[in-house]
């Protein structure tokens, strides 16, 4: 008997954050722009705050936490 | 089972039963009522419910508690502890959260397995700033390109991760090499100047490298003060340091003419103080007085230092930021009569 594999959208949304970032600093390693201290900061903690929101709400809807 | 074993009646049936808990609070003597016991809050918190309980239980507001623990962070942080471990060892009063699972795990594992879980714990953060340090000495070291690829490669793994029930433990990783890249590539970080202290004593203009003096990791001192001026009353120089402190001695009646960036530390230039991020510096614009020194500089995290003074030591210099140094009060006197003699 075959058991469903459960998706989990957290690790699909951090994966895609994660990747973009991955190519902004290949972006900015290659010379195609230049991304500032400030911006990168802002980026950042963007990308890092979306992460743990989408993990909070994840884990609200999934019953595991009140 | 033995079957002649006398039944013996249970204490319910002649003696009254005692209540299951003691109430969880009382009137206090101000007529107000009191949890028994200390207790986290879980309607009234901020990140543990530590200040609300606090202040639930002492009868004063949270917000007293809150403003204390915050400010004990710069003091030693030992407020910060205490908060940690309040948050652990205390229940809530509603549903067990995160941090009482984890008291509870570190109470019923006893002191050596407690320590070895905490000791993991430590080690585990301490390797997530291991990564991003490391990520960010890559970036520094020119390997920008490799460590991007290498963290566009995770995030397509815990992507594709997703549809296989998720690999959340390799967020925070792949977080720390994305935070250590990130940031070394935002503030241009170059390490590949070399590491450790570089002092110049230049005499001659002969003496100054045409692209300047560079430095990847450490300190750079540049000591123009043994230049004859008089033989070379204009003087261009470039400098740059990837992190740590960069400083340049010009004596004090030579006019200083720098455009400079600090990627994310400070700035002081003759007197004249900036600091932040993306910290663009331009002093003396337009000046043509004689002596002059024209400075191109750069330093991607830390602090630069334009001196512009006979006496300050390289060591020591002063004249700058922090509880040691003094007013730059002198410098700044000292470039206005050298830059409006000319």
């Amino acid at each position: 008997m075959r058991r469903g594999v459960k998706f989990d959208p957290v690790s699909l949304a951090s994966g895609v954050v994660i990747a973009a970032l991955g190519v902004l600093l290949l972006i900015d390693s290659a010379g195609g722009f230049h991304v500032s201290v400030g911006w990168m900061g802002v980026v950042l903690t963007a990308a890092v705050g979306a992460i743990f929101v989408l993990s909070g709400l994840h884990r609200g809807n999934g019953g595991k936490g009140p | 089972m033995n079957d002649d074993t006398p039944i013996m009646p249970g204490p319910e049936a002649d003696e009254p039963t005692e209540p299951q808990e003691s109430p969880t609070r009382e009137q206090a003597d101000d007529g107000r009522d009191r949890p028994r016991r200390l207790l986290r809050s879980s309607s009234d918190r901020v990140i543990a419910g530590v200040s609300g309980g606090l202040g639930d239980y002492f009868g004063v507001d949270p917000i007293v508690f809150r403003i204390g623990f915050a400010l004990s962070i710069f003091f030693g942080g030992l407020g910060a502890l205490a908060y940690l471990l309040l948050a652990v060892f205390v229940p809530t009063d509603g549903d067990p959260d995160a941090t009482q699972r984890l008291g509870r795990r570190l109470q019923g594992a006893g002191f050596w397995r407690a320590a070895g879980l905490v000791l993991i714990r430590i080690l585990a953060i301490g390797g997530l700033f291991g990564l991003a340090g490391g990520a960010a000495f890559a970036v520094a070291l020119g390997w920008g390109v490799p460590t991007a690829i290498l963290i566009i490669v995770i995030g397509a793994l815990l992507a594709l991760a997703a549809f296989r029930g998720g690999a959340r433990w390799l967020i925070p990783p792949a977080i720390a090499l994305a935070v250590g890249g990130g940031v070394a590539a935002a503030a241009n970080l170059d390490f590949r100047g070399g590491i450790g202290e570089r002092t110049y004593h230049p005499t001659s203009l002969a003496s100054i490298p045409a692209d300047g003096y560079r430095l990847g990791v450490g300190r750079l001192v540049v000591d123009l003060r043994d230049l004859n001026w008089r033989q070379h009353p204009v003087v261009n120089l470039s400098t740059s340091l990837g992190a740590g402190q960069s400083n340049v001695f010009v004596p004090k009646r030579v006019c200083v003419v720098a455009t400079t960036h600090v990627g994310a530390g400070e700035s002081e230039v003759a007197g004249e103080l900036n600091d932040g991020v993306d910290v663009n510096h331009s002093v003396g614009e337009g000046t043509t007085s004689r002596p002059r020194l024209v400075l191109d500089s750069r330093v991607d995290m830390g602090q630069l230092r334009v001196i512009n003074s006979d006496r300050a030591s390289i060591e020591t210099p002063g004249y700058g930021p922090g509880p040691l140094h003094t007013d730059t009060a002198p410098l700044r006197a000292a470039e206005a009569k050298a830059c409006g003699a000319g």
